[in-house]
């Protein structure tokens, strides 16, 4: 009982709550704009995958395999130390310098760091790989007269894309696309390695500070997982209202 | 901007297995036995937890479901930060850091697997059971001698990506100071300072061979099966 007592201890002092909640917002920032980013890209790796001509396919199939059997870590690496190595030297002190626009007298956008610049190409390229075969198989699952029925209507091959087989195939991987969702979260804990400050990183640095092990990583673990959890219930309250959609049109 | 390779080879041995003999082992040697130790460790866990599965009832079941849905919802190295900070404070043991990654990249491959094995014996149909019972077996024997060797074989490409998803996650280790292959590379970047990208490169085709060859190499093992039971 003691023992417990002892790991337990009291809790957490707000200003270390506070850096907890920085570095949470940290970590969905990120991973909001990876999402976007690594959608967009990975919607257009599908398509040149799923293309007949070879000079399309071969190059993102080599990206995929690339991309997909190293390790995130080894690539934040690359592109934090090894991108700045190979630009010239003056473009790297105008990326690691502060730059802001001032939108009026509160409101004012500041140019990200050079970490969080890093982590969010790094990140995005990363989980494209992944989620572009999750949207090539949500593409698979769509059938191929649907894709006969647009051209006959007159639809060009990139216009059947967008508007036929793309709505179709988005809901067809939607479950899994929330998978990967979820795994960018998860995966901007590596992040902390080139020095980002976002969830795992504060989580270090209050342990550290306060030697309170268990309430720092108790209280990180809990955000991840509610992070987790709302992209669950997101997924669920998508699919009940695509059932009922479904519904209604019978 | 032009390459450098010389850094390469003059830390090739230190890339590759560390101080060894000298020191620990460490480098790409350590990454590979790291990466050998949990892939079976999670095979196990996996199996033991998805047989659980399926015969579990109720709320033992729900338990068990609810206990792998959380390891599965957290990061990799948060995990890695209860085992190597807390397992030693918990049980006032001394625990190596190869050890406490290789418990954190074990409990969460097996979590992930779990799902797979329970998907594999579910997948086996349910006439199988019914003529195992029929012929006077045991639960157990059925699930040992019909289900499973059935279920083995759907169930090979779920671990070996989970296998390949370890090796890269073994470079976790780095943050907690494993001397593996990143965090070598890491040391010898912070020694070197000047070639990074060269650095990082050749680690990143080190563990290209070792995911993709791993990823070949079931595919032959799969392709073997396909042609002896068919």
């Amino acid at each position: 009982m003691n023992q417990i007592q002892s790991i337990m201890g009291q809790m957490l002092a707000p200003k270390y709550l506070a850096w907890l909640i920085d570095g949470l917002w940290m970590t969905l920032l990120l991973s909001a704009i990876v999402a976007v980013l690594a959608t967009l890209l990975g919607i257009v790796i599908a398509a040149a995958r799923s293309s007949r001509r070879r000079c399309w396919s071969l190059p993102a199939s080599g990206f995929l395999s690339i991309f997909r059997n190293t390790p995130l870590l080894v690539q934040l690496f690359f592109w934090y130390f090894g991108v700045s190595g190979l630009l010239p030297e003056s473009s790297v002190e105008w990326l690691n310098t502060v730059h802001g626009v001032a939108l009026g007298p509160y409101l004012k956008l500041t140019w990200p760091s050079f970490e969080l610049l890093c982590a969010i190409f790094g990140l995005s390229l990363y989980s494209a790989a992944y989620i572009s075969e999750e949207i090539r198989s949500g593409m698979r699952g769509v059938a191929p007269a649907q894709r006969l029925a647009a051209a006959a209507l007159g639809l060009n091959r990139w216009q059947g894309l967008r508007y036929v087989i793309l709505p179709q195939a988005i809901r067809v991987a939607l479950p899994p696309l929330l998978g990967q969702y979820m795994n960018i979260i998860k995966n901007t804990s590596l992040t902390m390695a080139i020095g980002l400050a976002e969830l795992s990183y504060t989580s270090r640095q209050v342990e550290a500070q306060t030697f309170k092990t268990f309430q720092a990583f108790g209280v990180a673990t809990l955000f991840y997982i509610a992070a987790i959890a709302l992209i669950e219930t997101t997924g669920q309250l998508i699919r009940r209202k695509q059932r009922l959609a479904a519904g209604a049109q019978r | 901007m032009s390459m450098q390779f010389r850094v390469l080879t003059d830390n090739l041995p230190y890339l590759l297995w560390g101080a060894y003999p000298d020191g620990p082992l460490g480098g790409a040697a350590l990454t590979v036995l790291l990466s050998a130790g949990s892939a079976l460790a999670s095979a196990l866990l996996g199996l033991v937890l998805g047989i659980a599965l399926s015969l579990l009832r109720s709320w033992p079941h729900l338990l068990l479901t609810m206990v792998l849905g959380l390891l599965r919802a957290i990061p990799v190295l948060m995990l890695i930060f209860w085992t190597y900070f807390l397992l030693p404070i918990v049980f006032h043991i001394d625990v190596p850091g190869v050890l406490s990654v290789m418990c954190a990249l074990a409990l969460i491959g097996g979590a992930y697997l779990a799902h797979s094995v329970h998907a594999g014996i579910s997948g086996v149909r349910a006439g199988q059971w019914d003529a195992g019972l029929s012929l006077g077996m045991t639960r157990t024997a059925v699930l040992r001698y019909i289900v499973l060797p059935q279920a083995l074989q759907m169930m090979l490409p779920s671990f070996v990506n989970q296998w390949v998803t370890l090796i890269k996650d073994s470079s976790l280790a780095y943050i907690v100071g494993v001397g593996e292959l990143s965090f070598v590379a890491a040391q010898v970047n912070s020694r070197v300072m000047i070639y990074p990208a060269e650095i990082f490169l050749f680690i990143g085709l080190i563990y290209f061979v070792l995911c993709s060859g791993l990823g070949l190499f079931a595919g032959r093992v799969a392709a073997y099966f396909q042609a002896t039971t068919t």
